[in-house]
């Protein structure tokens, strides 16, 4: 049965790692991301979990890392600038292919910033958090139940793709506080996704030694299967290498076990990757993501009464970007119009994937919301 | 029918809790209410201002749209000064006299409502906390939005029970204050 709870997305994001297995939390709070922290130190306990605040946001990321490299599903949770400080980790998360999830509750940067102030500019960081190359998942919660299910996925994701997942909430979205319908219990225990793991002999285990376009497999620590974590390029048993071959590969492979998959799959999972907001017969088509869609979802029903047919297209999944739908849109709609609270980040992705440059925009960076009636009035500039 | 209901005050004085009962008041009644909060990275002393959005009918802008708020109680001038703005002209704006100083403009603008919230916490009531369950009578007498029964139950389940007694008097004079307020300009 479906359950329905009143609640905030921090709190809904917490809920939704717990019922999605994770069982370790490390982190070091920081607005406005805290209360996922708070949330976690009150659930994990009642079911054997181990939650712990570390004495910074670095030391956070390393014991969830050091407790997925145990077996356990495991997060942390922050905002930007503990992004900024995690991203060595990060990297090491990526390269040694450990399932993590970070939840990101954006806040105005750059740097300590705006902290109790909304923004969506850590766009750009969640595509690209630390050095080198590698591909990313992102996934972006628009509404209360998304903070949870969106976790829930990001478990899945992470566990299935063996990377770290970036799970992108905002403070409007954190911190509101209202009516969320969460799907039934049995049924996100039904969909939960476990890595895999070699079950033969410890002597022919080889974690890296897989396919292109393939993850790792990972063991348990401690359970007798031998092998090596490293953020050096390694071979098929983890150990250093700078064979050239193998270099390549490893980049590639990590690489495409998430794009060229995405790409050929059209997505990760069977999940939906986006949301289509009266798009049938519009004339306009806005784009917009986490807490700025809700404020375009109102100028979307403003403008309709105004007379003009507008519509919403709302990406879930920002990393990898929905391209194949991003390109239909392009090629259908002739007036687009985004709309981010940041200098432009996404419209980068949406005008790389469309090759058009004649958008309607409305960028805000100074953490204030994007009121409707402001989009409204954007948008009939367009007419 | 969308109620847009502004609490301002400054960290510390209760206002986001406020807002938390009277979103889930309105959900108990079948309906959607969102809450949303702005404050600043203050702890305590900097403006704050919590938008309540209450509907039958789904939510998708959580805050208030500026100019659009029908009701809003401030007992901050600071936040009063910054925030008075996003009520509809001829909206009701109940202020804390002791702490807010609204102009000679603002009176012909709004109906300026002056009840001396604290005063009836602190001295009334017996304590200054209860100050946001004052507040959440004022609002819901003047709004009529909420059952009273419904928001005063989901009050009450917020606090702890041997505090009970002392909400339960801080509400009915929050509500006494206001009906009186109300004769006086003859709503």
């Amino acid at each position: 049965m479906a359950r329905e709870v009143i609640s905030t997305g921090n709190e809904l994001s917490a809920l939704g790692a717990f019922d999605a297995g994770c069982m370790f939390f490390g982190g070091y709070p920081i607005t406005p991301s805290s209360e996922v922290m708070h949330e976690m130190s009150d659930l994990l306990p009642t079911v054997g979990g181990k939650f712990i605040q570390m004495e910074d946001e670095i030391a956070g990321i390393s014991v969830a890392l050091g407790a997925s490299m145990a077996g356990t599903k495991s997060m942390t949770a922050t905002s930007g600038p503990g992004i900024s400080l995690k991203a060595e980790q990060i990297g090491l998360a990526f390269i040694a292919e450990v399932p993590l999830v970070i939840v990101n509750v954006m806040r105005g940067g750059p740097s300590t910033g705006l902290p109790t102030r909304v923004s969506q500019a850590d766009i750009g960081q969640a595509q690209y958090p630390t050095h080198g190359d590698y591909a990313s998942i992102t996934l972006c919660a628009g509404s209360l139940e998304e903070c949870y299910t969106q976790t829930v996925r990001g478990f899945n994701l992470a566990e299935r793709y063996m990377t770290p997942v970036f799970v992108l909430l905002d403070e409007t979205v954190g911190h509101m506080h209202g009516k969320a319908v969460l799907p039934d219990l049995e049924e996100v225990k039904a969909s939960i996704v476990t890595r895999k793991r070699f079950d033969g002999k410890p002597e022919d285990y080889r974690p890296y030694d897989v396919p292109m376009n393939e993850a790792a497999v990972l063991n348990p620590m401690f359970e007798g299967y031998r092998f090596h974590f490293t953020g050096l390029h390694h071979g098929p048993t983890g150990f250093p290498t700078e064979d050239a071959a193998q270099c390549q590969f490893n980049i590639e492979r990590l690489v495409g076990k998430i794009n060229t998959v995405a790409a050929q799959n059209d997505g990760l999972d069977d999940e939906a990757d986006y949301e289509e907001f009266m798009m049938e017969d519009a004339e306009v088509c806005m784009i917009a993501y986490g807490s700025i869609s809700r404020g375009a979802k109102e100028a979307v029903v403003k403008l309709r009464n105004d007379g003009i047919k507008a519509g919403l297209f709302r990406p879930i999944v920002l990393w990898p970007s929905p391209e194949k739908k991003l390109k239909e849109i392009g090629d259908k709609y002739k007036k687009i119009f985004v709309t981010e609270l940041n200098m432009g980040q996404y419209l980068k992705e949406i005008e790389r994937v469309t090759g058009r440059r004649d958008f309607g925009t409305l960028h805000k960076a100074n953490g204030r919301p994007i009121a409707p009636l402001e989009m409204v009035a954007k948008v009939k500039e367009m007419f | 029918m969308r109620h847009t209901i502004r609490f301002t005050g400054v960290g510390g004085q209760g206002v986001l809790l406020a807002g938390e009962i009277m979103a889930a008041a309105k959900i108990k009644m079948g309906g959607h209410g969102l809450k949303t909060a702005t404050y600043t990275s203050q702890v305590r002393g900097g403006a704050t201002v919590v938008d309540i959005t209450l509907d039958d009918n789904e939510i998708f802008y959580p805050y208030a749209n500026e100019g659009e708020i029908d009701f809003m109680l401030s007992v901050a001038n600071v936040s009063y000064q910054q925030f008075k703005n996003g009520v509809k002209p001829g909206g009701i704006i109940v202020v804390e006299p002791n702490l807010v100083h609204p102009t000679e403009e603002d009176r012909q603008k709004w109906i300026i409502v002056e009840i001396p919230i604290i005063t009836i916490a602190k001295e009334e009531v017996g304590n200054v906390i209860t100050q946001s369950v004052v507040a959440l009578g004022i609002t819901n007498e003047f709004t009529g939005v909420l059952d009273p029964e419904t928001l005063k139950e989901v009050m009450l389940s917020k606090v702890p029970k041997k505090v009970h007694e002392v909400n339960n008097k801080a509400w009915a004079l929050g509500i006494q204050y206001a009906k009186e307020a109300k004769a006086k300009i003859g709503m």
